[in-house]
């Protein structure tokens, strides 16, 4: 994985078209660049971070990069990462995240927070494209790295639009289950928190069919695998894990069991906002309102701050949402009142564009893995060009040197 | 009468609250006038003209232009005497070097000469400060004095906060009236009069769109009935009304709802619910803490400021920040 950074280092002038050959040949250097990596001070990292854990990034290291390691990725991010970031974790053969104040601020206050009290809510807002869901990504690797259970919805968006399947919920008349939505989330949940399924148990039993039925003390490794393989009851699935994990968080009683709990939703306000799925009403079809749907009620009830030991980080987000306009972007205005009456009191976060060394580091970093084609933006005019057009938006900047 | 009333059809006197609409069709009917009596004679000389060429047909050799007559003005000329009515304007009378049009291919605006935008539009060349002067000179013998004691604005609005505006139109036209002059605005301070609070919000509530927040105006304007008279009697009957009924209460108003409530009140809100709920449940209540007390907290009282003035004066930056602190505090954090 790292023979492309060494290769890019080693001849930094490398035309595109030798790419090719010299990650071929790469086997060859390896043993040249092993030596030269250390003696060489090497000036194109002055924005990178050697510092991996997101738990010791402090201002120091603010606007540079570090590397997500693969691993993490792997397991944490099996859906969490924006689109758009997968995409150049592909063509750059590593996932580099910028770290920047907004997120320094958010990982100091849930290094400071106190587990045995109520959850706090922070809400990551800001206009479109300024890196919340990237802050929120971050935000969510330091808390894997000190080992808490993730609970992850990478876009609250998708599961109020353009869902294929709305079947009439099994457990109660009135409300309407996602099944696809919902087995794939309890397999991505699965992925990410293999460790903690053996530990956690049930506490009461669940019923899902006259046949089939959850005891209690299985471990919660039973419950994902019962929604994952059954779909149709992989709704109420989801209540009940998350039921278990609010019940058990932060648990002082058992030591073996105690974990922290991150809940971080993308998107929190579609969990307000209105949904465009119809139903059928007894020959009249009309739209659904948000709480009629399984999975959005049963997070809503985790987005209250009734259980303890741990923290809900969330972003809000105007790109996914429905039927709000595209200034909209402060808390109130994307939230609703209602929203707002459920989430508060709540830590606003505020992500803005990047600033001056934020830009430059940003600008350095395409250099450096030759993302930037065009002859003309290596120059300062080009570079002024960048900023002018971009206006220092990090989503507007990465559109536009893809075109470069 | 003074001098400068040349054409007793085209004179316009006016109350000083007449409206540019009005001066501006009596312009353009002066226009009007004036165009097609120019017309009217060229149509007749070239008829003569052709009469008297005959068959030839020729274009008769034009006659020169004479020197513009503002070359001949002087620097303390009286003007009122070049416009001393509203007229179009005429580029050989005003000495000024004005410019006006589109910059054709990089150029520069059109000069004033054979300028049609600079006759299309309505010109004051009339009603400079010293023709005005002049205007209200020959006025004052018909008017009365202005109370001495009446010296400031503030004593104005203060002995007669019921401000009454009506136009007054003249014209010459097949009819000598306009409907236009029934209208009457009545407008009025609230807080000039007498409301509690209970009344003031209910007044609110019944202008509806009568009310204006930035000034504290209630504007009442009638134009039901065809007389000034019948209508002016009718906006202050409605006043009079509007101050009656929003001093009642009604048995119904007591089912008045929160989304009712023209401003956001902290005490009973969800706001405070969560906050207690919030501290309750970090706290447990002791045997000798209160509700009372704990809401009392200066942090709790912070968290209740910010909440007002987020919800009452809508959401910023600043706010936003401010409402982080608070919470901040609040928490510990």
């Amino acid at each position: 994985m790292n023979l492309h950074k060494l290769s890019s280092r080693l001849c930094p002038t490398v035309s595109k078209f030798r790419h090719l050959h010299i990650q071929s040949s790469g086997q060859q250097l390896e043993a040249v660049a092993v030596e030269t990596e250390s003696t060489e001070p090497n000036p194109l990292s002055v924005f990178r971070t050697s510092e991996q854990n997101p738990t010791y990034h402090s201002e120091r290291h603010t606007g540079q990069y570090y590397t997500l390691p693969p691993a993490h990725i792997q397991k944490l991010f099996p859906h969490g990462l924006p689109p758009r970031f997968q995409l150049q974790i592909k063509t750059f053969n590593e996932g580099c995240v910028m770290v920047r104040p907004p997120v320094l601020e958010l990982i100091s206050y849930l290094k400071k927070a106190d587990y045995s009290k109520p959850p706090l809510r922070y809400i990551l807002y800001g206009d479109i494209g300024t890196g919340k869901s990237m802050s929120l990504s971050h935000a969510l690797h330091y808390c894997y790295t000190q080992g808490w259970l993730i609970v992850h919805i990478p876009d609250a968006h998708l599961w109020v639009k353009n869902c294929k399947e709305l079947l009439p919920s099994s457990s109660r008349p009135s409300r309407f289950d996602q099944p696809i939505q919902a087995s794939q989330w309890l397999k991505n949940f699965k992925i990410t928190n293999e460790g903690f399924l053996s530990k956690i148990k049930t506490t009461q039993q669940y019923v899902w069919t006259k046949r089939e039925s959850t005891e209690k003390g299985q471990p919660l490794g039973v419950l994902v695998d019962q929604g994952v393989n059954r779909m149709k009851s992989s709704s109420d699935v989801v209540g009940a894990v998350l039921r278990e994990l609010r019940l058990q968080a932060g648990g002082t009683t058992e030591g073996e069991g105690a974990f922290k709990l991150a809940v971080a939703v993308d998107g929190v306000n579609a969990l307000w906002g209105k949904t465009s799925l119809k139903k059928e009403d007894r020959t009249m079809v009309c739209w659904c309102k948000p709480e009629e749907l399984t999975l959005i009620h049963n997070l809503r009830k985790m987005m209250k701050n009734n259980w303890s030991g741990g923290a809900i980080l969330t972003a809000l987000s105007q790109t996914g949402s429905l039927f709000k306009p595209q200034s909209a972007y402060l808390p109130s205005e994307l939230l609703g009142e209602e929203g707002f009456d459920n989430m508060e009191p709540f830590v606003p976060v505020s992500v803005s564009n990047y600033n001056e060394k934020e830009f430059e580091s940003c600008y350095l970093y395409y250099l450096e893995r030759n993302w930037l084609q065009h002859p003309h933006s290596r120059s300062e005019e080009g570079k002024k060009e960048l900023i002018f057009l971009s206006n220092k938006n990090p989503s507007i900047l990465e559109r536009l040197c893809a075109f470069l | 009468m003074a001098a400068y009333i040349t054409h007793p059809a085209l004179s316009s006197l006016c109350k000083i609250n007449c409206n540019i609409n009005a001066i501006y069709s009596l312009i353009s009917f002066s226009r009007r006038i004036s165009i097609s009596s120019v017309l009217s004679t060229s149509a007749v000389t070239t008829e003569s003209e052709a009469a008297g060429q005959g068959v030839r047909g020729q274009r008769r050799s034009k006659r020169q232009a004479g020197e513009p007559r503002t070359e001949r003005m002087t620097v303390d000329q009286d003007w009122t005497a070049v416009y001393p009515t509203a007229a179009s304007f005429k580029p050989s009378t005003v000495p000024l070097p004005v410019r006006m049009g589109y910059p054709v291919k990089r150029g520069v605006p059109p000069a004033k000469k054979g300028n049609l935008e600079l006759i299309k539009i309505p010109n004051f060349l009339h009603l400079t400060p010293v023709a005005i002067k002049k205007h209200c000179e020959a006025l004052k013998q018909f008017c009365t004095e202005w109370p001495s004691a009446l010296d400031s604005d503030e004593k104005c609005m203060k002995h007669f906060p019921i401000q009454v505006q009506s136009k007054e139109f003249v014209s010459a036209g097949l009819s000598l009236k306009n409907p236009d002059a029934r209208i009457v605005t009545l407008k009025v301070k609230l807080s000039s009069l007498n409301l509690d609070d209970h009344a003031r919000k209910k007044m609110i509530k019944l202008g509806e769109e009568r009310y204006c927040k930035d000034t504290d105006t209630l504007t009442i304007t009638t134009d039901s009935c065809p007389l000034r008279q019948q209508n002016y009697d009718y906006a202050m009957y409605l006043l009079t009304v509007l101050y009656h009924e929003s001093w009642k209460t009604e048995a119904w108003e007591q089912e008045k709802t929160r989304a009712d409530m023209e401003e956001y009140e902290w005490e009973d809100s969800p706001s405070q619910k969560n906050v207690l709920d919030t501290l309750l449940r970090m706290r447990p209540l002791g045997a000798k803490d209160e509700v009372e007390e704990l809401l009392g907290q200066p942090a709790v009282q912070e968290y209740r400021d910010t909440m007002l003035r987020l919800k009452n004066e809508g959401e910023t930056e600043e706010n936003l920040h401010k409402y982080k602190e608070a919470v901040k505090k609040l928490f510990n954090i």
